[in-house]
């Protein structure tokens, strides 16, 4: 019963001033054991406030992102699954799924986690899943304006995983959640 | 009768006992198998439905369409309702239990700290928090747990024997009788055949296959026991009364029924509640419940009560663990269940009918006055040492490490004796100690650090007492001994004191708490110049009688300096537990006038105490009293101690002593003439008191009893002055004066007993009291040694006289003192 927050391009304050107040009354420390953040934070402030949130906090370099530390890409294990962590913008084209299925067959990952084009998508594919947070903030990306504030957060149970999508659309937060099962076969 | 049937029923299994004593099962003792087998699957049925419906799983898919609303139904949802919330919250609850699971038992076989057992604990808790989320988890509530726990297992491992011992009756032949033999496969179905068992077991088989043939063979109580556990009796496999399968939901009722009370009126879970719903006062119950604790305590050995109560010590410091706990912590488990046999067979309905006023809702039942009782029985297990002990950190830490090796009979026997006036004790009180008393407690409550302790009760008995008394003395008149007297002080005493103790008489009521408040003030002045023109009087006559118990007092005085110099001025405490020592204590809080010693009455109490016991004198004492009553309201907060301390002293059992203090209490008036008067009183009372006995012996008597006075007021002198060092010294200088005073005290002691006799012929009471007074001396000097004891270990540096604590004379000097002291008491028991 791990609960992990994905979340990524706040922009902030470039593009953006803050989380969606909604967002952040939801996010309450205790609750989320890890926060894997795709990039483009972009400032340190940003930063500690996430790590208040959990202090377990994984990052990834976006473009924009002041902390040039941040690596390009990350992999971690949480339970039973393995999970990958990227910014995006170095997978051309960008959001492309088969582009991304070999960036999650060379980091070997069940979940690909990447951002930059700022739009919630989530696939299933042959060996594993892709998850795009989209945009934590609702910062327009160099593709369109019209973004919605949203993020992922991943209930890691065993074999199972079990995904809401925290959407602001007009105002109100919208939940979804979509489930996934890890098969044996996924890996060998 | 129906409870004796009731043990003798199940005596063996505690478990099942309990279920019925807690309300699980039926309590009839004519229920029959079935009945219990009955109810035992009820209140299964009710844990069940109970689980499934608390212990929620957000992950299990609902069933009924997954139309569920996300918004709502998500891992971040700030919704109560939702099931991720209470998930959230039962996480919560959990990680709390654990930390005290982990703790539980550490040391006892690790019975329970087996993941089973730590398993079931935590669902059974983890449950009975969320079905009463206005109490939460507290900690303690583990530990009313495990005992139920383990004697449902107990029981089991009893079953488990009874089943190896009588295999044969435990069969699965449906209706008890077996097939006929016309199948083949029928022929050969195994009859409980024990070839599996071990094999010494073999050789025994034949044996026992023989013996237990039908069930009616076997003694009723095993029987029993396997009716119970038939599979195929009443509601079937779910209503095996000891069955392992159901431990938890056994366990689960049983707490749920200790806690709640099952209808009655202890109920365990208010004890862990801070607000003060279900208590009679505007007090948290554990805190009430303490204090019912204190009062029964101070009624049934005022000695102890007011110790506490000059050490500061709040009932619910060590009361706390032990009610909320049942005692679970101190004593081991098989004493505690033991203990929790009695107090679960005592019954917990309400005695009282509902426009009874009560004092304390713990006393409305048996069962909590049964747990009262023990408590307080448990405090004059250890009464000595308590009462020997200087500051409240180490009194507490002997409460709070209640020996191990004790007799648990004992104390249940004491606490069956003190049950009873527990219940009376609860309704007994007139209003307005209920008033007082919840004025205090409301004191008591908001000023936890300091000040006002539980008050002690009145003897209603004793204040008309008292009075008749006084009358009595004051019938008599002017007696022919006064003439011989020929002492003006002692008339002018005398004189005071009546004039004091007709002042009393209208104040003997306590309920007019604002008249003794506004007399404080004018009392403390009273009371200083009731010393000073003691001391002058005295200061007139100098007696030098014999020399018994020349060296006590100043090696007792000074045994008491170190601990009143170290401590603050206001640790009277200090004198006042070494108070029983030597009524030169008396003159020692003088000393303390100035400082806001709020146990000051405790201290009077404790002087009139030793005072009663050590001179044992009618006549001595009042002055003694006047004296050192004069002391008591220097706390100016406490009202009600004035009243009480002057009516608990007259406890002690001395008429006039008593008259006196409600004299001094109630005296309003500056009077050197009145003080006078009382004194001259006073010695009069004396020698009306010895009477018609012995003339000549009281002649003799005041003369030291003056010099006595003399040399208490010499005491009390520079005490008001408010300098203790100065009065130590002046103690040390004072030794003359003691020593007539410690001749006087002997004489005393000879003339009370001879005083005695006058009032045997009076009164039945005043012989009770006397008994009473020469167990309290004994007790007292018990006390003595045992302080003599801990002192010895003390050794204090010996650089002024005052810390020269117990020099080897000083001891046998108090020793002796002490023989004398047991003389005493045996001539007032002779009484």
């Amino acid at each position: 019963m791990v609960l992990v927050l994905a979340l990524g391009d706040l922009h902030v304050p470039h593009r953006a001033a803050d989380l969606p107040a909604k967002f952040k009354s939801m996010l309450v420390p205790g609750k989320i054991q890890h926060i894997i953040c795709t990039g483009n934070l972009c400032i340190k402030e940003v930063h500690d406030y996430l790590k208040s949130l959990c202090p377990d906090l994984h990052i990834t370099r976006g473009e924009y992102d002041e902390d040039a530390r941040y690596p390009e890409t990350k992999t971690l294990t949480i339970g039973l699954f393995k999970l990958g962590l990227c910014h995006g913008h170095q997978v051309v084209p960008w959001g492309d799924l088969d582009s991304l299925a070999m960036l999650q067959r060379q980091l070997d990952v069940d979940i690909l986690v990447t951002g930059h084009t700022h739009q919630f998508k989530a696939y299933k594919h042959e060996g594993g899943v892709v998850i795009n947070p989209g945009s934590a903030t609702g910062a327009y990306s160099s593709i369109t304006y019209d973004v919605n504030p949203s993020f992922v957060l991943m209930d890691i149970d065993g074999l199972r995983v079990v995904v809401y999508v925290y959407e602001l659309i007009d105002g109100e937060v919208k939940v979804d959640k979509i489930d996934f099962k890890k098969t044996a076969t996924m890996h060998a | 009768m129906a409870e004796e049937e009731r043990r003798r029923r199940f005596s063996n299994l505690r478990s099942v006992r309990w279920r019925v004593d807690l309300g699980i099962l039926p309590a009839p003792p004519e229920a029959s198998v079935e009945e219990h087998r009955r109810a035992a699957a009820d209140s299964r049925r009710r844990y069940v439905s109970l689980k499934r419906r608390l212990l929620v799983d957000p992950h299990v898919p609902k069933e009924e369409g997954r139309s569920s609303n996300f918004v709502v139904d998500n891992p971040l949802s700030q919704n109560p309702d939702s099931s991720w919330g209470r998930f959230f919250r039962g996480a919560e609850l959990e990680k709390n239990v654990d930390q005290d699971l982990s703790r539980l038992y550490p040391e006892d076989g690790s019975y329970f700290q087996t993941p089973a057992c730590q398993a079931m604990l935590r669902r059974i808790l983890l449950m009975w928090c969320l079905q009463h989320p206005e109490y939460g988890y507290r900690q303690g509530m583990h530990e009313l747990l495990a005992p139920l726990v383990y004697v449902l297992q107990v029981d089991i491992d009893k079953l488990s024997q009874v089943r190896k011992l009588h295999e044969d009756c435990f069969n699965d032949d449906f209706d008890g009788v077996p097939f006929p033999d016309t199948d083949m496969v029928f022929s050969y179905k195994p009859r409980k055949e024990p070839n599996w068992n071990l094999g010494d077991d073999n050789e025994n088989n034949s044996e026992r296959s023989s013996k237990t043939n039908t069930l009616d063979e076997l003694d009723s109580d095993t029987k029993e026991i396997i009716l119970l556990s038939d599979a195929y009796g009443a509601e079937g496999e779910l209503g095996i009364v000891l069955s392992e399968r159901f431990m938890e939901h056994d366990a689960y009722s049983m707490f749920d029924g200790l806690m709640d009370g099952g209808s009655g009126v202890v109920r365990m879970a208010e004890f862990f509640s801070p607000s003060s719903v279900g208590s009679s006062s505007n007090l948290p119950p554990v805190i009430e419940a303490s204090s019912a604790l204190y009062h029964l305590l101070s009624i049934v050995e005022p000695t102890l009560h007011n110790h506490f109560i000059e050490l500061k010590v709040e009932p619910q410091w060590f009361a706390l663990r032990w009610l909320r706990v049942l005692f679970g912590r101190e004593f081991c488990l098989n004493d505690l269940l033991v203990i929790w046999d009695k107090v679960f067979a005592c019954s917990n309905n309400m005695l009282l009918s509902s426009d009874e006023e009560y004092n304390f809702r713990i006393l409305c039942s048996a069962r909590g006055a049964f747990i009262a009782a023990m408590a307080v029985s448990m405090l004059l297990h250890i009464r000595s040492s308590l009462l020997a002990t200087e500051i409240d950190a180490s009194c507490l830490q002997k409460l709070l490490n209640f020996p191990t090796n004790i007799d648990v009979q004992k104390l249940i026997e004491k606490a069956n004796a003190l049950q009873s006036i527990a219940i009376d004790v609860n309704t007994s009180s007139s209003s307005f100690l209920l008033k007082r008393d919840s004025c205090e407690y409301d004191r008591v409550h908001s000023n936890h650090a300091t000040s006002t302790p539980p008050r002690t009760p009145l003897h209603p008995v004793s204040e008309s007492y008292w009075e008749e008394k006084w009358r009595d003395v004051h019938k008599d008149g002017t007696t022919p001994k006064e003439s011989e007297k020929g002492n003006s002080f002692s008339k002018q005493l005398k004189k005071s004191l009546t004039q004091r103790l007709g002042l009393s008489r209208t104040e003997s009521d306590p309920s007019p708490l604002k008249v003794l408040s506004v007399k404080n003030n004018a009392r403390n002045s009273v009371r200083r110049c009731l010393l000073n023109t003691l001391s002058d009087d005295l200061g007139r006559s100098n007696e030098v009688a014999g020399k018994i118990q020349q060296d006590e007092f100043p090696i007792v005085s000074v045994h008491r300096e170190p601990p009143m110099s170290s401590a603050e001025p206001s640790k009277s405490k200090a004198v006042g537990e070494n108070v029983t020592v030597s009524p030169l204590c008396v003159a020692k809080l003088n000393p303390l006038k100035n400082s806001v010693v709020e146990p000051a009455h405790e201290n009077a109490t404790q002087r009139t105490k030793c005072i009663a016991e050590a001179c044992s004198s009618g006549e001595n004492s009042p002055v003694f009293y006047a004296a050192s009553s004069g002391n008591e309201p220097e706390n100016a907060q406490d009202i009600d101690s004035e009243s009480s301390s002057v009516t608990s002293n007259s406890c002690a059992g001395d008429p006039v002593i008593d008259g006196i203090l409600k004299d001094d209490s109630s005296d309003s008036n500056d009077d050197s003439k009145t003080i006078q008067d009382s004194e001259a009183a006073s010695s009069d009372t004396s020698p009306d008191q010895d009477g018609i006995a012995e003339r000549a012996v009281v002649s003799n008597e005041r003369k030291p009893f003056i010099s006595k006075l003399q040399w208490l007021l010499k005491l009390g002198r520079p005490s008001v002055e408010g300098n203790m060092e100065k009065s130590s010294g002046e103690t040390s200088d004072d030794k003359q004066g003691v020593d007539t005073s410690c001749s006087s005290l002997s004489d005393g002691n000879s003339n009370n007993s001879r005083g005695t006799v006058k009032m045997a012929s009076g009164d039945k009471k005043v012989m009770g009291t006397l008994k009473n007074l020469g167990q309290n001396m004994l007790e007292n000097i018990q006390v003595i040694e045992s302080a003599f004891q801990q002192d010895r270990g003390q050794p204090g540096p010996v650089e002024n006289f005052s810390n020269n604590i117990l020099g080897g004379k000083g001891q046998i000097t108090a020793m002796a003192a002490l023989t004398e002291l047991r003389k005493i008491s045996n001539l007032l028991s002779e009484m």
